[in-house]
C-alpha cells in the first residue's frame, strides 16, 4: 500500500522558516537527506519532491477554448504543499510511524519540530474508486 | 523544469464522487487517463497519482519518544489534495496549458468542471539558506 506524508504551512508558517538561522536550516536539510536515505534503505522509499514556494504558486483555470487563466492570489489561511513523501508499506500504522519521524525532524535551536504530516493512502488505480 | 499541478479541491467529509452519475465518474476517469497518456506520449509527464478521500486523512506528529500521534479532525476550510501531475516542461507557460486541460475534466452532465489547479515548480534541491 502507497502513502503520501505531506507537509503543509501556511505562508505565516513559510515566513518563519526563512528566518531560521543558517545552522538550523542546514541542520533541517541534512535530517531530511539522512531521512530520505534511510527509507531507501528500509526499502519503502517510492518518491519525494519539495517544492518551490508559494511566491511561485497559480492557480489555474480553464477558460473559454482551454486558454489557461492563471490567478495568484490565495487566502491567507491556505495551506501550501512544502513538499512529500511517497512510501510502500504494509500497513497504515507503519505509515503513520514514518510520519512521526519527519514530524520529529529538528527545528529551531535543533529542537524537534513536531510538525504536523498529513497522510493519507494514494490511489493505485481507478479500479480503488469502485467503479 | 518540472512542474507539480495539484488538485485541491476536495473538503472535509468529501466521500468521493458523491451526487454525481456514475457515468459521469466514467466520463471524468476516461478524460484524465486520455490526458495523462498524451502526456506520457509528449514525454512531458513525471508522475501522477490519485489520493484517496478526505475521510482516511490523518494528521501525525512525533510525540513523546517520536511515537506518532495521529489525529483525523481537520478545519472545515481545509482544502485536501485530491491528486496531482508532475510534468517536465520548457515553460511555465506549457505548465499553466496542461493545468487548463486538467481543469477542464468533464463533472456531472459532461459540463467542464473547470475547477482551479495550483501549479508551482518543483525544487530541484534544498531550500535557499540564509547568509
Amino acid at each position: 500500500m502507497k502513502y503520501i506524508l505531506m507537509m503543509n504551512g501556511t505562508k505565516a508558517h513559510f515566513a518563519e522558516y526563512a528566518k531560521w538561522s543558517k545552522q538550523d536550516i542546514e541542520a533541517n536539510v541534512a535530517f531530511m537527506r539522512g531521512f530520505s536515505k534511510q527509507l531507501k534503505d528500509e526499502g519503502v522509499f517510492v518518491a519525494t519532491e519539495g517544492l518551490g514556494w508559494p511566491d511561485q504558486a497559480k492557480l489555474v483555470r480553464a477558460g473559454k477554448d482551454n486558454v489557461p487563466i492563471t490567478d495568484g492570489v490565495f487566502p491567507e489561511s491556505k495551506e501550501f504543499l512544502a513538499g512529500y513523501w511517497i512510501v510502500d508499506v504494509e500497513s497504515p500504522e507503519q505509515a503513520y510511524q514514518i510520519a512521526a519521524r519527519a514530524s520529529g525532524a529538528p527545528g529551531p535551536g535543533g529542537v524537534r519540530g513536531n510538525m504536523p504530516i498529513e497522510v493519507r493512502q494514494v490511489l493505485s488505480g481507478h479500479s480503488d474508486l469502485g467503479l | 523544469m518540472k512542474y507539480i499541478l495539484m488538485m485541491n479541491t476536495m473538503k472535509a467529509g468529501c466521500e468521493g464522487f458523491s451526487g454525481w452519475e456514475k457515468k459521469d465518474v466514467q466520463a471524468h476517469i476516461a478524460y484524465m487517463i486520455g490526458m495523462a497518456k498524451d502526456l506520457g506520449k509528449s514525454g512531458e509527464l513525471v508522475s501522477a497519482e490519485g489520493l484517496t478521500f478526505p475521510d482516511q486523512a490523518k494528521l501525525v506528529r512525533a510525540g513523546k519518544d517520536g511515537m506518532p500521534i495521529t489525529d483525523g479532525v481537520f478545519p472545515e476550510s481545509k482544502e485536501f489534495l485530491a491528486g496531482y501531475w508532475v510534468v517536465d516542461v520548457a515553460t511555465p507557460e506549457r505548465a499553466y496549458a496542461i493545468a487548463a486541460r486538467g481543469s477542464a475534466a468533464p463533472g456531472p452532465g459532461g459540463a467542464p468542471l473547470n475547477m482551479p489547479i495550483e501549479v508551482r515548480p518543483l525544487m530541484s534541491g534544498p531550500p535557499p539558506v540564509n547568509p
